[in-house]
C-alpha cells in the first residue's frame, strides 16, 4: 500500500465521520493554541525586557573607571584622585569584581580612550561626558544633565529609530536631541514639534565667552546655577559668566539611548548634544566640580581626563574577554553581561512553566485523540477485519491510524496556531490601549515567532501520533476472523 | 492434476468460557488445482472453520495444512497476510462490503492493498464489474445494491487480485434461490473459463450436488464422508 493510498484511505476515513473529526480537531487546536498563547506571551515578555536591555546598550558595553583603590584615594587626596587618578596610588588597583588584573592604575584620559578604542574586539570607546545646563523654552526652564552622545551611536538602538527628526549632522553642533519623556516636559501637547525649535542652554563659564560665535554672555543668574555662589568662595581666582547658547532640537528618540549603562536614568535625563560639544562645555563649565578644581589648583593644564568611559564591543559574547583585557590595563571594568545571563535564565523557566501550564489543555485534547479513535475501531471493527482479509497488513492497518491521527494532529495544529495568534494578537491590543490611556509606550506582549509555529504544528502532529499509537496498534493487532464476526 | 490444498489431521481448538471447542478435529482431505469442491455439513460442524483456515484468515491448532506447497500452520501473521492477498479470493454469505465504499472503490480496495496503482486498479475493477453484470452500477454504495449485487461486487473484489483459489462461504446464504443460482452459475463459469479452484460451505445439499464435483461431508469436526472422488 503506498503513502499516498494510505493518505487518500484515512483523509476518506475521517470525511466520513465529520462531526466527531471536528470536535476532535476542535479540541486539538484549544490545547495548541493555549500552548502558544503562553509560550509566546513568555516570549513577548523575554522580548520586551531583553529588547529594552539590549536597546538601551548596557549589554554590548562595558563600563570602565579609573581602578578604585580606596586607599590610593585617601592618600592622595581628592585633587590627585581626581587629576591623576591612581597613578600616583601604590599600583594596587583590582577591578569591580574579584578578578585580580595586578597592573598599575592608570589615568583615564583621551590617550587611555584611544588606546581602549584600538583593543580587538572593541567596537567604540568615548568617555561619558554629563554637563548640567539649564533648558529654557518659552515659558519653561529646567534644570537638565545634557548627556555627550557620540557620532558612533547613530546606527544603534533608538537613534537608527529616530520617533522624529535626525540624529546630529556633525559631532561640533550646537544642536540637541530630546528623549520623548524630555520633550513631553517641555511641550506636553506636541512633543514632536519640537524639532526644529531652538533651546536655551545655560552654564556657569568660567572664562566668561561662550565656546562658539553663538553663544551670548548672560547677565542674570539662573536659579539652576549658582555662579556668584562659586564666585564668591573663590574670589578674585576667575571670572565666572553665565553663557546662553542657543540649540535647535534636530531630534526625539523613543527613550534615551544609554551612552554609559547609568544614562537615560534620574531626574534632568533626556537632553543629549554632541559628545565633541558636551567635552568642550565641561572643559569651563564651573558647575563641573572636576572643572572648578581644576581651575582652581594652579597647576598646568593637563589632559581631561574621566570618570567614566564606555567600551562598546563588536559582539556582546567577549565582553568578558574584553573587560579582562581592560582590567590588565589598570582600570575598573564591568558589563552587565552577567545580569543578561540571569534574566535569560529566570525567562527559561518562565517559559517552562508556561509551557507547562498550556500543555494541561493539549494533554487533556490529546486524550480526545485517543478516545476518538478508539471509538473509531469499536465503529470500525468489522471494516478492519474486511481490510485484513482481502489482504491488508497489520502496517497497512496501523499507518491508517497513524495517518488519521497525525491528520487530526496536523489540521489541529495549524487551527491552534491561529487561534493562539488571534487570541495574542486581540489581548496585545486590548493591553496596548489600556497601556497608552495610561501613557505608555505600545508594546508587543505575545509574540509569534518561526520557530514556535513549527514547534507548535510539529509538536501537536507528535501528540496526535502517540495518542493514536494505542488505537492503531490495537487496530492492527485484531484477529480478522474475529473482526468479521463484530456487529 | 496438481494439489493446491492438502491437510493432515488438522485440529483447530479454542476455548469458549471453561469449554474446549474442538471445532476441527483431525481433518486429513486434498483438494486438487482446477476443482470445485463443496464443504458440507450440519451448523457446529466445522466446514467454516476449515474454510477460513484454507484462507489464513485463522490459524490451526496442529497438524498440518499445505496451501500451495505452503504450510499455513506454520505461518506468522505477516505471511498469511500475504497468502490472503495473493492466493485466495474469499467470499462471504453477508458479502463483508465497506459499506462507505462504492461498488468500484470495493473491488480497487484489494487491489490498494497489493499496491497496484490507482489508474491500473480503477480499470480492472471497472472491468471486474463489468464481468459479473454489474457495469452500470459501479458508483453504487453496497446498501444501494440488491443482495445478489452485493455478491457479484464480492466475487468480482475476490477476483481482483488474480487468485487462482476461490473460497466462498455459504455465497448465497442469503440469497433467494433464483439469484442463487445465478451467482454459483458465476462461480463454476469462473471455474470452466479461468480453471480457478473453487471451494465453497454450504448447508444446501442439492446445491452442493449441483454445483460441485465434489462434496465433503463434516460431522463434528471430523470428515464425516467424501462423495464424487
Amino acid at each position: 500500500m503506498t503513502v499516498n493510498d494510505t493518505v487518500h484511505l484515512a483523509l476518506r476515513n475521517l470525511r466520513q465521520a465529520k462531526l466527531r473529526t471536528a470536535l476532535t480537531i476542535l479540541g486539538v487546536s484549544i490545547g495548541i493554541a493555549s500552548l502558544c498563547g503562553m509560550v509566546s506571551l513568555g516570549v513577548g515578555l523575554q522580548d520586551q525586557l531583553t529588547g529594552q536591555f539590549l536597546q538601551s546598550g548596557v549589554f554590548d558595553a562595558i563600563t570602565v573607571t579609573p581602578a578604585a583603590d580606596l586607599r590610593g584615594v585617601m592618600a592622595g587626596g581628592p585633587f590627585v584622585a581626581r587629576g591623576r587618578g591612581l597613578a600616583g596610588g601604590d599600583g594596587r588597583g583590582r577591578g569591580a569584581d574579584s578578578r585580580p588584573p595586578a597592573a598599575p592604575a592608570r589615568d583615564l584620559n583621551d590617550a587611555a580612550v584611544d588606546e581602549l578604542r584600538a583593543l580587538s574586539g572593541v567596537r567604540d570607546a568615548y568617555p561619558t561626558v554629563n554637563v548640567p545646563v539649564q533648558v529654557t523654552y518659552g515659558n519653561f526652564s529646567e534644570s537638565f544633565t545634557a548627556n555627550g552622545v557620540p557620532m558612533s551611536v547613530r546606527d544603534e538602538g533608538a537613534f537608527r529609530t529616530m520617533t522624529a527628526g535626525a540624529f546630529f549632522a556633525h559631532d561640533t553642533d550646537s544642536a540637541c536631541l530630546l528623549s520623548l519623556a524630555a520633550a513631553k516636559r517641555i511641550n506636553e501637547q506636541d512633543p514632536k514639534a519640537l524639532v526644529g525649535k531652538e533651546l536655551t542652554l545655560s552654564y556657569a563659564s568660567s572664562r566668561g565667552t561662550a565656546p562658539d560665535s553663538g553663544g551670548a554672555p548672560a547677565s542674570a543668574a539662573s536659579p539652576g546655577l549658582a555662579p556668584e555662589a562659586v564666585g564668591a568662595a573663590l574670589p578674585g581666582l576667575m571670572q565666572i559668566q553665565r553663557v546662553s547658547i542657543t540649540c535647535p532640537v534636530v531630534g526625539i528618540v523613543e527613550r534615551e539611548v544609554g551612552t554609559g549603562p547609568f544614562a537615560g536614568r534620574g531626574g534632568g535625563a533626556g537632553l543629549m548634544i554632541p559628545l565633541t560639544r558636551a567635552k568642550a562645555i565641561e572643559r569651563e563649565n564651573v558647575t563641573s566640580v572636576q572643572a572648578l578644581l581644576r581651575q582652581t589648583s594652579g597647576t598646568s593644564p593637563r589632559p581631561a581626563s574621566y570618570q567614566m568611559v564606555t567600551v562598546k564591543v563588536a559582539e556582546a559574547k567577549a565582553t568578558l574577554e574584553v573587560e579582562d583585557k581592560i582590567k590588565t590595563m589598570g582600570f575598573s571594568a564591568f558589563s552587565l553581561t552577567d545580569a543578561l545571563e540571569g534574566a535569560k535564565r529566570v525567562f527559561i523557566i518562565l517559559d517552562i512553566v508556561l509551557s507547562l501550564i498550556g500543555s494541561i489543555a493539549l494533554a487533556v485534547s490529546s486524550l480526545g485523540i485517543v478516545n476518538t479513535m478508539v471509538m473509531s475501531i469499536l465503529e470500525r471493527t468489522k471494516e478492519i477485519g474486511i481490510m485484513k482479509a482481502i489482504g491488508a497488513s497489520d502496517g497497512d492497518i496501523r499507518r491508517i491510524f497513524l495517518v488519521e491521527a497525525s491528520v487530526i494532529g496536523w489540521i489541529g495544529g495549524i487551527a491552534g496556531v491561529a487561534l493562539g495568534w488571534l487570541v495574542g494578537r486581540a489581548i496585545n491590543i486590548g493591553a496596548n490601549i489600556y497601556i497608552e490611556s495610561q501613557g505608555g509606550t505600545a508594546a508587543t506582549l505575545f509574540l509569534l515567532p518561526w520557530w514556535l509555529v513549527a514547534g507548535a504544528l510539529g509538536f501537536s502532529i507528535l501528540v496526535s501520533v502517540v495518542a493514536g499509537s494505542y488505537p492503531a496498534n490495537r487496530a492492527a493487532r485484531l484477529e480478522p476472523m474475529h473482526a468479521l464476526r463484530h456487529e | 492434476m496438481s494439489t493446491l490444498i492438502a491437510t493432515t489431521n488438522l485440529k483447530k481448538h479454542y476455548q469458549m468460557g471453561q469449554t474446549l471447542v474442538r471445532a476441527l478435529d483431525g481433518v486429513s482431505v486434498t483438494i486438487d488445482e482446477g476443482e470445485i469442491v463443496a464443504l458440507v455439513g450440519p451448523s457446529g460442524s466445522g466446514k467454516s472453520t476449515l474454510l477460513s483456515l484454507f484462507a489464513g484468515l485463522d490459524q490451526a491448532t496442529d497438524g498440518t495444512l499445505n496451501v500451495f506447497g505452503q504450510n499455513l500452520a506454520a505461518m506468522t501473521g505477516a505471511d498469511l497476510c500475504l497468502h490472503r492477498r495473493r492466493n485466495v479470493g474469499v467470499i462471504f454469505q453477508s458479502f463483508h462490503l465497506v459499506p462507505t465504499m462504492s461498488a468500484l472503490e470495493n473491488v480497487a480496495l484489494s487491489m490498494m492493498f497489493a499496491g497496484v496503482p490507482r489508474a491500473v486498479r480503477d480499470a480492472r475493477a471497472r472491468t471486474l464489474l463489468e464481468s459479473v453484470g454489474l457495469g452500470a452500477r459501479q458508483n453504487h454504495r453496497p446498501r444501494e445494491l440488491s443482495g445478489g449485487e452485493q455478491q457479484r461486487v464480492a466475487i468480482a473484489r475476490a477476483l481482483a487480485n488474480e487468485p487462482r483459489l476461490i473460497l466462498a462461504d455459504e455465497p448465497t446464504g442469503n440469497l433467494d434461490s433464483r439469484t442463487s443460482r445465478e451467482i454459483m452459475d458465476l462461480l463454476t463459469a469462473l471455474n470452466a473459463r479461468e480453471r480457478k479452484t473453487i471451494v465453497f460451505v454450504t448447508h444446501d445439499a442439492p446445491l452442493a450436488a449441483r454445483y460441485a464435483q465434489r462434496t465433503i461431508a463434516l460431522f463434528d469436526g471430523s470428515l464425516a464422508v467424501e462423495t464424487g472422488v
